[in-house]
């Protein structure tokens, strides 16, 4: 007997249910589910541009709304993927330009954008409402003029973190005077001067904007005009926070912040003069989410700040906030839930700041609802990690970036292994971890038995030997992407776990010890993975197995192996392993 | 004096309801504005043939419950937080009775009752719940299980193949899918061409499925034999110097691992 159910009443069902996960579940229950899920289906989420084709997605969903991709692995954060590597949007907006007329929303993550892409963007969506380009290159304010001028229903324009070639700030007023739709406006990234009066009319005439967040060259003395204008902000960036001496400043900075009932997050803040800093206290009892990772306050301003702070829950920092601050932090912010500090100088072996585990062994005790941690320190113990692990068995995220590579535990002189075993043996829930210090084979082995919900986990400088690859790969179960450089990790374990890497999204391997022979074995054991080779040097010798290849990038995909790679990268091919 | 409606179900069952209670189904609303029907027990509006007398009774009750103007918020979700505790087979039913008589907010109500049934849950178990015969795929239990293995975000694509390459038997390619076109009020174009969905298939989807084995559900030993199996026609370019010497170290490895392992 068969419960069935009138098509457009599995139709309105399916409308409930939104997570990627279970949609991807009813899909596979019969084939009238099938067919009525990948018509019903709006939303989709690509994690690797390269896994799927642009067509095979249209093919499938013929309906969609909206659509994000990301390309470029994570490590090209840290400058590790090299030029022209690929994550090339133009193939997907072209071919959805035509497909999805009706598409609202395109999010982009470390992709190559062109203005042409843009301008097609622009034209092509009637209804479209939210453009995201998060850490994008490729394009300029040309394309950005475009979006403004022809995208009527534009919600969200986001730019965050992209490399945007700053040929004009005129691009804002391409935004026609009867464009008053915009709700989230973040332009941060610009190096150069937008047009402030057209801003300022946008502004004016955009009663949803929630979101501003400016770039740098917008001058403070104009914030408290913005301000004034949309008192129904709820996220503000600042611009460069300084404004030589003028009373005026701080007193009209002050009395807008004042008007702002709403504000909940705030960033921005460059250059830092202290003295405009009490303008926004008004405004601390509310925030939820504050980003001070731009300003070069000291620990006692930092603490100032935070302690008026009691709803924080997001808090990005450099380490001027120093252990004190992070105490403060402890005592005055229960509700914390994240916690980003981050290296105001990367190369001082001796830094000026006293920023230790202590601070963020205070803040684990402290705040009882932190799930989410990255810390760039310089000296960790053991110890340190394993109280942390006991105090916050709630932690979903945990990177440690002990700055210097392969520092041993301070006081023991021994490898973190057991602190970082502790972590992954209290956090049942951890789903992403990046390690750093002294580690040995045996963290892996901690890793392997215990990380079962590790989704991502980022190794660098660690292990001894094939053996602690191994571990990983044999032992996460729930494991979609592994980055890894600088280990001694080589042929035999990946080759012993080739089945696990269909299971992943992807896996990164920089300065390890995986040779050429390898790789070919791989590609030829699976076919749906795509063995990705990047040779800059041009040192690789494709004759010689024994040859060590440089990075290497592992994943799978149904489109077959990428055309659009530079010279140096090889996808290794089952027949040959010529280039391509 | 009380007014009734008159109402029959297809088996011809004929009941009489509170004229209120029975007006709340625009369905019937509509009946008795426009044709007068339902006045007396000869002139009965037939109801739809998914409105059996159980699911009307339950129907009914809804209907008695919300059509009285002076409740609360609460009250009504507290009801239909109640109303909505049914099995499967009698939520379907009452989604498909409420969706023929129009009675909009229980459809809703109901198809978000049948959504949260279906969250989290896995194939099979879904199958299950609403008595659904799996005709995906051939190789039913091996084939689900190794595609629900595998993540989803990119994934769609293994799920495209996962039931395209049923195990040598290729739906057949003539075989043409009605494209079903649901009217959506921004469709722009209304004439679809048949496209045979099933037709299409990725070229690499072809093979690669029998051969993908979820790692840490196998012992390492299968794996490297896997891996190491004489079956491999792709080692001919291959140095076999190499290849051999790859092998005895992976059995070493393979044995030194089982050793360390057996803890």
């Amino acid at each position: 007997m068969v419960y069935s159910l009138p098509e457009e009443v599995l139709e309105h069902v399916f409308s409930f249910i939104v997570s990627d996960k279970d949609r991807n579940v009813v899909s596979l229950v019969c084939k009238s589910w099938y067919e009525m899920e990948r018509w019903c289906r709006r939303r989709i989420f690509v994690g690797n541009c390269y896994a799927v084709s642009p067509s095979i997605m249209i093919r499938r969903f013929p309906e969609v709304r909206s659509v994000e991709l990301k390309g470029k692995p994570h490590f090209a954060d840290f400058n590790l993927v090299p030029e022209g590597w690929g994550g090339y949007a133009c193939s997907w907006i072209e071919e959805m330009s035509k497909a999805y007329p009706w598409l609202e929303e395109i999010r982009l993550k470390r992709m190559v954008v062109t203005d042409e892409s843009l301008e097609l963007i622009s034209t092509s969506f009637k209804n479209f409402r939210v453009l995201v380009l998060s850490s994008c290159e490729g394009f300029s304010t040309d394309g950005l003029s475009a979006i403004a001028a022809n995208c009527r229903n534009l919600r969200v324009l986001d730019l965050q973190e992209s490399e945007v070639m700053d040929l004009s700030g005129h691009w804002l007023s391409h935004f026609p005077e009867t464009f008053t739709s915009i709700e989230s406006l973040n332009m941060s990234c610009l190096g150069s001067e937008v047009s402030f009066s057209a801003l300022e009319r946008l502004v004016a005439r955009s009663p949803n904007l929630k979101t501003l967040r400016l770039n740098r060259s917008v001058p403070l003395g104009k914030l408290s005009t913005l301000l004034h204008l949309a008192p129904q902000l709820v996220e503000l960036g600042t611009g460069a926070y300084s404004s030589g001496i003028r009373s005026d400043v701080y007193s009209s900075l002050s009395k807008a912040f004042l008007g702002c009932k709403e504000i909940k997050g705030l960033s921005g803040f460059w250059d830092v003069d202290l003295s405009y800093l009490p303008a926004f206290y008004s405004v601390c009892s509310r925030l939820t989410t504050l980003n001070l990772s731009y300003a070069t306050i000291k620990s006692p301003d930092i603490t100032k700040v935070i302690s008026q702070c009691p709803n924080l829950q997001r808090l990005w920092v450099l380490d001027h906030i120093e252990d004190s601050g992070l105490n403060a932090l402890a005592l005055s912010c229960k509700n914390l839930q994240e916690l980003r500090v981050f290296p105001s100088d990367m190369y001082a072996a001796d830094a000026n700041v006293t920023l230790t585990e202590q601070g963020l062994v205070s803040v684990s005790q402290g705040c009882t609802k932190l799930q989410s941690v990255l810390y760039f320190c310089h000296q960790m113990s053991n110890s340190a990690l394993i109280t942390i692990a006991k105090n916050r068995p709630n932690l979903t995220c945990f990177r440690l970036c002990i700055i210097e590579p392969r520092t041993p535990d301070y006081l023991t002189h021994e490898p973190l292994d057991i602190g970082f075993g502790a972590i992954v043996k209290h956090c049942k829930n951890l789903n992403r971890l990046s390690l750093s210090g002294l580690l040995t084979d045996r963290v892996f082995e901690y890793i392997g038995v215990h990380a079962k919900k590790l989704d991502m986990l980022s190794i660098a400088f660690a292990g001894d030997s094939d053996l602690g690859l191994h571990y990983v790969l044999s032992g996460c179960k729930s494991l979609k992407k592994l980055e890894i450089r600088d280990c001694p990790f080589g042929d035999t374990a990946l080759l012993a776990n080739v089945a696990k890497l269909a299971t992943m999204r992807s896996l990164w391997m920089s300065s390890c010890a995986v040779s050429i022979g390898a790789c070919k074995i791989l590609s030829q054991k699976m076919p749906m993975l795509n063995v990705e080779v990047i040779d800059e040097n041009g040192t690789l010798d494709s004759k010689l197995d024994s040859c060590l290849v440089e990075k290497l990038y592992v994943y799978r995909t149904v489109a077959g192996p990428r055309s659009d790679m530079p010279g140096y990268i090889w996808t290794m091919d089952r027949d040959s392993s010529s280039r391509i | 004096m009380k007014s009734f409606i008159w109402l029959e179900t297809t088996d011809g069952l004929i009941q009489q309801v509170e004229e209120e209670v029975a007006m709340f189904c625009p369905m019937i609303c509509r009946e008795v504005l426009q044709t007068s029907m339902g006045s007396s027990k000869n002139y009965a509006i037939k109801l739809p043939q998914r409105v059996n007398p159980v699911v009307l009774g339950l129907i009914l009750d809804y209907c008695r419950f919300h059509q009285v103007a002076g409740r609360s918020n609460k009250e009504r979700k507290t009801f239909d937080e109640k109303f909505v505790r049914l099995e499967a087979n009698k939520l379907c039913d009452l989604i498909s009775a409420a969706d023929s008589l129009q009675l909009r907010p229980l459809v809703d109500l109901t198809s978000c009752a049948i959504a949260r049934m279906i969250s989290g849950k896995t194939a099979e178990e879904i199958r299950e719940t609403f008595h659904i015969t799996d005709d995906l795929t051939e190789n039913v239990e091996a084939e689900e299980e190794r595609v629900e293995d595998r993540s989803v975000d990119d994934l769609l694509l293994f799920i495209n193949s996962g039931h395209e390459d049923s195990k040598g038997v290729k739906p057949a390619k003539n075989k043409k899918r009605n494209r079903r076109r649901k009217h959506h009020p921004k469709d722009p174009s209304p004439n679809i061409e048949n496209k045979n969905h099933y037709k299409e298939t990725d070229s690499l989807s072809s093979s690669h499925n029998s051969e993908v084995e979820d790692a840490p559900n196998q012992s390492i030993n299968s794996m490297l034999l896997g891996y190491a199996s004489p079956e491999s026609d792709y080692d001919d370019e291959l140095d076999p110097a190499l290849k051999e010497q790859l092998d005895r170290e992976v059995e070493d490895f393979a044995q030194r691992l089982n050793s360390v392992w057996s803890k």
